[in-house]
């Protein structure tokens, strides 16, 4: 497990900066740049470094909702809509996680991470 | 019949954030745009807080089982903040488009250094598994 120390810190510091900006710039949570930096700059294993990211992200999307809120952007009805089934996927989710090797998460998570991009690239 | 596409796609994109590890954002947005019509920043709005339960349930499921290291989480998403701030004053200033294919870049040479390390760690430990197979004949 990585320790809190002062290097440690700062890596961190600018993980939060690279999710911060992706987040500003393109309305999005931030946990597809957050996961792999985790993992390459701070030699996190993939497993944690997605648990913490989601964790990460709740605080992100926190300062979101209260940014688009202020220009009445958010429609909370329909965010139950679409939040309610997502919360029972995300329990799937987490203990399909489990089952899996962190090597094998990794790559999977890999391959997502090149979808998104290719859909960021030509949205 | 679109609410029922709605959900379809919300459990789907809940899936994934358990999965992965993300927010979900990538498949609530476009659901948003192209099921119900919303504008792009009605629907990164509205995408934002069905976000916060969904990735507060999946930190909760993970801190559980200790995989949540709390203080770094704590430190990426505080110093996040400022990182919107600024991200949203240049989104202002410079054509979206650039913006999104220099991240999408960005994303691929991280993928592919993932892709590269996870595939060396997987073989590393399939070996091991077959070495230590061999060892019980």
């Amino acid at each position: 497990m990585p320790r809190v120390n002062d290097p440690g810190t700062l890596r961190l510091a600018l993980v939060g900066i690279c999710a911060g900006l992706l987040s500003g710039l393109l309305g999005v949570g931030g946990g597809v740049i957050i996961v792999p930096l985790l993992v390459l700059w701070l030699g996190w294993n993939q497993r944690s470094a997605q648990a913490t990211s989601l964790a990460a992200v709740f605080i992100i999307a926190s300062y979101g909702v209260v940014a688009f809120g202020l220009h009445g952007e958010v429609r909370p009805g329909t965010a139950a809509l679409i939040g309610l089934p997502a919360l029972a996927g995300v329990v799937f989710g987490t203990r399909l996680a489990a089952k899996l090797h962190s090597d094998t998460l990794g790559i999977l998570f890999g391959l997502f991470q090149v979808t998104v991009a290719i859909v960021m690239f030509a949205g | 019949m679109n609410v029922l596409w709605i959900i379809i796609a919300g459990g789907a994109a809940g899936v994934l954030s358990g999965l992965f590890g993300v927010g979900g954002g990538a498949i609530f947005v476009p659901a948003l745009v192209l099921l119900f019509g919303f504008e792009q920043t009605t629907a990164e709005g509205t995408s934002l807080l069905a976000i916060i339960p969904v990735a507060g349930l999946g930190a909760w499921v993970q801190h559980k089982e200790g995989l949540v290291q709390v203080r770094s989480a704590a430190t990426v998403g505080l110093v996040a903040g400022a990182g919107v701030i600024v991200g949203a004053v240049v989104a202002n200033h410079l054509p979206e488009t650039t913006l999104r294919r220099v991240f999408a870049v960005f994303l691929l040479i991280m993928a592919a250094q993932l892709l590269f390390r996870s595939h060396k760690k997987r073989v590393e430990r399939l070996n091991a598994e077959a070495a230590s197979d061999d060892a019980r004949v």
